[in-house]
């Protein structure tokens, strides 16, 4: 939730700037009680991301807030947990990767009367014994345990917890039985057994539950699924499928269906049972399909992956027939070529993703494609486009098939690892809506990465492996808009050039083998430690300098604050200190 | 300054703030009170009564109206808040939707 106050912004700043600052409200304890809940969840957020918190200041809260999110904090262990039990009226509560917290750190929130969605998530020290503890919280309907270390025996006593709508049991050794005991659960509508032992035969206790509208089987021995009248999104990755659906009456009217690197084994029956006209999406990636012929009566279809499948021109016109509602389409790492493309000009009024990254596609393609009007995002990588469109006869005279994009609206482009040459990227400055574009290819220099100067809606560039010299670096203009400039791989780059960069352009956040990658919250992680000389001499630096006002400055580099000199003053400050003391030292004994 | 340009605000202890119309208007609440058709008091005698917000607090308040006002011109400065403040301020806040 973003906090639309300005005023309420500049207190919780002012509330999380130091150690000292939070002493002076922590003990305002009746305020704090009346503090609104989202108010108080924000300043809670706030003092985590600063590294301000421990479970002592944890206990402020328990009166006033209701959601507390610690997804990811190593340092949350039993004395945190403890705290929480406490949290009155809590009714979220993420622990997830939060490694340190065991069965038995779990024992003060059993019983809590308002926790209705949990999250456990890869809490590797959860095991059997800790099940007891959730059994007691009846109020539970979101319940998160996927790679914990339970086993059947602990998700079997699951069954008891009856408010439960979504359950997440993903990776842990689910068996049939465990699955058969939990039928009870009958207000269940989301279900993860990915990973688990469910077979055949266990899946038919899922009939029993009449709400499940979503399911995710990935990665299990499951070939057959029984008839679901609720089922709405499925999930088969991974699986071998005999057939989606046993033969009923009816069909289920599944909207989603993904059998990303699913083996079938009976192609032509595999979506027999389904009600094809329903399904919007269709994630098949990596699957064994070799024949499309199905893909006709899908005519509600949005999304769709074929990458790494059979898939060739041939097949092309099935998805052409059903183009008119497509959004996504990915084909990319099969054998179409750009007479498939041909195939899809024209049928697809409202594509506005298409991914062609390793196909056989040629500039011809890219023709094609300037047909499709509602492109946003397309990906072209690993293919042999080279930007010039070849012409019979004539080879000094070569039109650029890139122009053929002018007219869209593109915000992503990729043309990473293929054929382009200086020349041929031309017409990308005309592209003024990019927002995001990525070139990886050593046959370009300078000169394109000049004209990307003009395009004023770019946000990220991704620039690697260009011939980039220092000189191009530092003439080059980077649009006002410009947040993260990748040239890894332009090894004729040096440090000093990079630097004067960034120097120039604070904003830019730049990425190259010789920019040390910083952890993201270096700043607030040494607001814990004691200050050492370097960090109270170069306060005094920063006074000087005209402060602004920093709503989001939850992360300054000390690298960063200060330019080169500053830097290489303090350097040889801190050093003479040492010296200077020892002289002063005398004169305050003589005063 | 005329009286229609003014408006009084006034704390829970009765402390009167006669301050800038267009600066009390940095609250959408407050605006809301004093735009709102109908003969509301707070209208007519451009006047608003906080009973829950104190007069540190609400004096707080005018300061950062006429800080915001300033910012948005382009004036730049820090708006120092101390840390004992920040629990009650940001409640007046949130209720004034400032």
């Amino acid at each position: 939730m973003e906090l639309d106050s300005v005023l309420v912004r500049l207190c919780i700043e002012s509330a999380c700037s130091s150690r000292d600052s939070v002493e002076r409200w922590r003990m305002q304890r009746r305020t704090l009680q009346r503090l609104p809940p989202q108010l108080a969840s924000a300043l809670l957020r706030r003092l985590l991301q600063r590294r301000l918190l421990s479970p002592s200041l944890l206990e402020a809260f328990k009166y006033c807030v209701d959601e507390v999110d610690l997804r990811g904090e190593t340092s949350v262990d039993a004395e945190w947990m403890a705290y929480l039990g406490g949290f009155r009226y809590l009714h979220y509560l993420n622990v997830a990767d939060c490694h340190r917290v065991t069965s038995s750190a779990l024992w003060p929130i059993a019983g809590m009367t308002h926790l209705k969605e949990l999250d456990l998530t890869r809490c590797v020290k959860f095991t059997d014994a800790g099940i007891k503890h959730l059994l007691s919280i009846s109020t539970l309907e979101k319940l998160f345990l996927s790679e914990t270390h339970l086993t059947a025996a602990g998700v079997a006593l699951l069954a008891s917890l009856s408010n439960l709508s979504v359950l997440d049991l993903g990776g842990l050794p689910v068996t049939d039985q465990a699955l058969r005991s939990l039928q009870v659960l009958t207000k269940l509508q989301c279900l993860d057994l990915w990973g688990s032992k469910v077979s055949d035969n266990g899946v038919a206790a899922l009939q029993m539950f009449p709400k499940l509208s979503y399911l995710n089987l990935a990665w299990t021995s499951v070939s057959l699924l029984p008839y679901f009248a609720s089922l709405e999104s499925l999930n088969m990755s991974n699986c071998i499928i005999n057939s989606v659906f046993k033969y009923h009456g009816d069909k289920p009217h599944l909207s989603e269906l993904r059998i990303a690197g699913a083996t079938l084994e009976n192609e032509a029956e595999a979506f027999e049972h389904i009600e094809k006209s329903f399904l919007t999406c269709l994630d098949a990636a990596r699957s064994s399909l070799s024949r499309f012929g199905f893909l006709s009566c899908m005519v509600g279809l949005k999304y769709l992956d074929l990458s790494s499948t059979g898939l060739g021109d041939e097949s092309v016109e099935h998805i052409a027939r059903i183009g008119m509602n497509l959004r996504n389409l990915n084909l990319s790492n099969t054998r179409v070529s750009s007479a498939g493309v041909e195939a899809l000009a024209g049928c697809v009024p409202n594509l506005e993703n298409l991914s062609l990254s390793y196909t056989q596609i040629d500039d011809f393609a890219v023709l094609y494609i300037s047909t499709m009007p509602a492109l946003k995002a397309i990906d072209l990588s690993h293919t042999s486009i080279k930007g010039f469109i070849p012409k019979v006869g004539d080879e000094s005279d070569q039109a650029l098939s890139l122009t053929a994009l002018e007219s869209h609206h593109l915000e992503k482009l990729n043309l990473e690892n293929t054929l382009v040459e200086d020349d041929s990227l031309f017409p990308l400055s005309k592209l003024q809506q990019l927002r995001q574009l990525s070139l990886r290819n050593c046959s370009l220099t300078d000169i394109s990465l000049h004209r990307l100067s003009p395009l004023t809606e770019l946000k990220s560039l991704c620039f690697c492996d260009v011939v980039l010299t220092n000189h191009g670096l530092d003439s080059f203009k980077p649009p006002a808009t410009l947040e993260m400039l990748d040239i890894r791989g332009c090894w004729l780059l040096t440090e000093d050039a990079i630097s004067s960069f960034h120097e120039k352009y604070p904003q830019v956040v730049v990425r190259h083998e010789l920019v040390p990658v910083l952890p993201q919250e270096s700043e607030s992680s040494s607001s814990c430690t004691p200050p050492s000389r370097i960090t109270s001499k170069s306060k005094q630096v920063t006074s000087q300098t005209p402060e602004k006002l920093q709503l989001s400055a939850n992360f300054l580099d000390q690298r960063l604050k200060y330019n080169r000199e500053e830097l290489l003053a303090l350097r040889y400050s801190s050093l003479s200190l040492a010296p200077n003391n020892g002289d002063n030292v005398p004169k305050i004994q003589l005063d | 300054m005329r009286k229609e340009d003014t408006v009084k605000l006034i704390s829970a202890e009765g402390f009167e703030f006669v301050v800038d119309k267009r600066a009390a208007m940095v609250s959408q609440t407050i605006r809301n009170m004093l735009t709102s058709p109908g003969s509301f008091a707070e209208t007519q005698l451009g006047e608003v009564t906080f009973p829950e917000i104190s007069t540190t607090i609400l004096e707080k308040i005018c300061q950062y109206f006429h800080w915001s006002l300033q910012y948005a011109s382009g004036k730049e400065s820090e708006f120092h808040i101390e840390p004992e403040l920040t629990l009650e301020l940001m409640m007046a806040a949130n209720y004034l939707h400032t």
